[in-house]
């Protein structure tokens, strides 16, 4: 049975005025459904790059990324925005976009448009998710531009939950200054996805924020490591670097 | 295998294949190379290249003092097995701990042709620096009490130590990886 997500092979560059630098060298890995995935690196490592990827966001320069077996290169554009729209679900605190006159509850509606559902079933089931993400119906009402950080965090979370994704592609998803509502922020989105059997694909600058993950990974210069050894998540770097990876004798 | 099994002996062995040298010479060439945090004893260095000596890694000559010609003192030289002992080390495992002090003595002594096996080396660490992470239980965020609260800095502190480890030997790899890149 094919894995949730798959990378073979992958490289991605980008330009740097005259030089080209590689972000990820022939990474290749697997995620099941259900399992977490915790990606550390410092600013620039490339672990945006990789989540992008995974997202189909962007597409590699070289190898494939499958999302149930579809290779997402060989997508339409329209294909993978409804990817993006259902099965997967992607979110950056960097890209909170609400409405100023907006309220939460219909913010989290909002993105359940193409569900087929009325409004007031999309209302409901906002409500659901938002009360899953401890945010109450009093908040719930209140404009998006009334929210704190941390609210706005676990509004953001609950619509990439409302659809009930396969899998949660989350880049930096809360930088948040108060370390007990980020500790929270993290146990809430756990639990979520452990109920629903959601894999989630996170990275972070901070190693605290990728606390109980099945997998953790590290990556630097286009490499990944991981604590994994045998099983659903197999980074193996396609290409040696500079024999890094070749047997000492 | 006669590998040596501390930090401090695979060290020595490398300042040994570079020149030879006398006890007290050894022990501050060890201490230049290491800096400070590493406090060598030069009683610890004695004690240590009579045990090379023992095992064969290492041998001594009487040798007359330069400053004094009628007194002598013990220098120490590699032996034929000193090279393959150094290569050994290079490839053992590091104990599971976030310390870096063991790699820390290999960067210190590696020829050029040890860059393979130290990229591995760095490689391992960072792995082992990710299980440590793991090991560390998560928190609901809903403590509020004050042992919670000192579980969650201990935590922080867990977490910011391997950040700092792990990054530290990605720099290293991207260091020798761009060295061995322009030496190309």
């Amino acid at each position: 049975m094919a894995s949730l997500l798959s990378f073979a092979n992958v490289s991605k560059r980008y330009g740097d005025g005259g030089r080209e630098i590689c972000v990820l060298d022939g990474v290749s890995m697997e995620i099941d459904a259900g399992v977490s995935v915790g990606v550390w690196g410092t600013r620039r490592s490339g672990k945006s790059t990789l989540l992008r990827l995974a997202a189909g966001i962007a597409l590699p320069d070289s190898g494939a990324v499958r999302f149930c077996g579809r290779n997402l290169a060989q997508m339409s554009g329209g294909q993978r925005s409804r990817l993006l729209r259902g099965e997967i679900a992607f979110m950056s605190a960097g890209d909170w976009r609400a409405h100023p006159g907006e309220s939460v509850i219909d913010h989290v509606a909002t993105s359940l448009g193409s569900e087929g559902l009325t409004m007031r079933e999309a209302r409901r089931r906002a409500m659901q998710v938002l009360d899953r993400v401890e945010i109450g119906a009093a908040c719930a009402e209140e404009r998006t531009t009334a929210l704190s950080l941390n609210e706005r965090a676990r509004v953001m979370l609950a619509r990439a939950l409302a659809r009930e994704p396969r899998m949660l592609v989350l880049d930096e998803p809360a930088l948040l200054p108060n370390l007990g509502d980020r500790d929270r922020f993290y146990a809430l989105l756990r639990a979520a996805a452990q109920e629903r059997g959601t894999a989630v694909l996170m990275a972070s600058e901070e190693m605290a924020a990728l606390q109980g993950v099945s997998v953790l990974m590290s990556i630097a210069d286009g490499e990944v490591v991981s604590t994994d050894r045998s099983g659903t998540v197999v980074p193996m770097p396609g290409r040696r670097r500079l024999g890094a990876e070749r047997p000492a004798r | 295998m006669r590998g040596p099994s501390t930090p401090m002996r695979g060290a020595l062995l490398g300042l040994l294949l570079e020149r030879p040298g006398h006890g007290g010479d050894l022990a501050n060439r060890l201490a230049a190379r290491l800096g400070e945090t590493w406090r060598v004893d030069t009683n610890d260095v004695y004690r240590l290249l009579e045990q090379l000596e023992k095992t064969g890694l290492a041998q001594s000559r009487d040798e007359p003092k330069r400053n004094n010609h009628r007194r002598t003192h013990l220098v120490y030289y590699p032996t034929e097995e000193t090279s393959e002992a150094l290569t050994l080390w290079m490839e053992t495992l590091l104990p599971r701990e976030p310390v870096r002090l063991g790699l820390q003595a290999k960067l210190s002594v590696a020829r050029e042709q040890d860059a393979p096996r130290l990229l591995q080396a760095l490689k391992a660490y960072e792995r082992e620096c990710l299980m440590l992470a793991q090991l560390v239980g998560p928190t609901d965020g809903r403590g509020r009490s004050w042992t919670a609260l000192c579980m969650d800095c201990t935590r922080e502190a867990v977490y910011a130590q391997l950040q700092t480890e792990i990054d530290w030997a990605q720099r290293t790899r991207r260091r020798i990886n761009e060295h061995l890149e322009q030496a190309r």
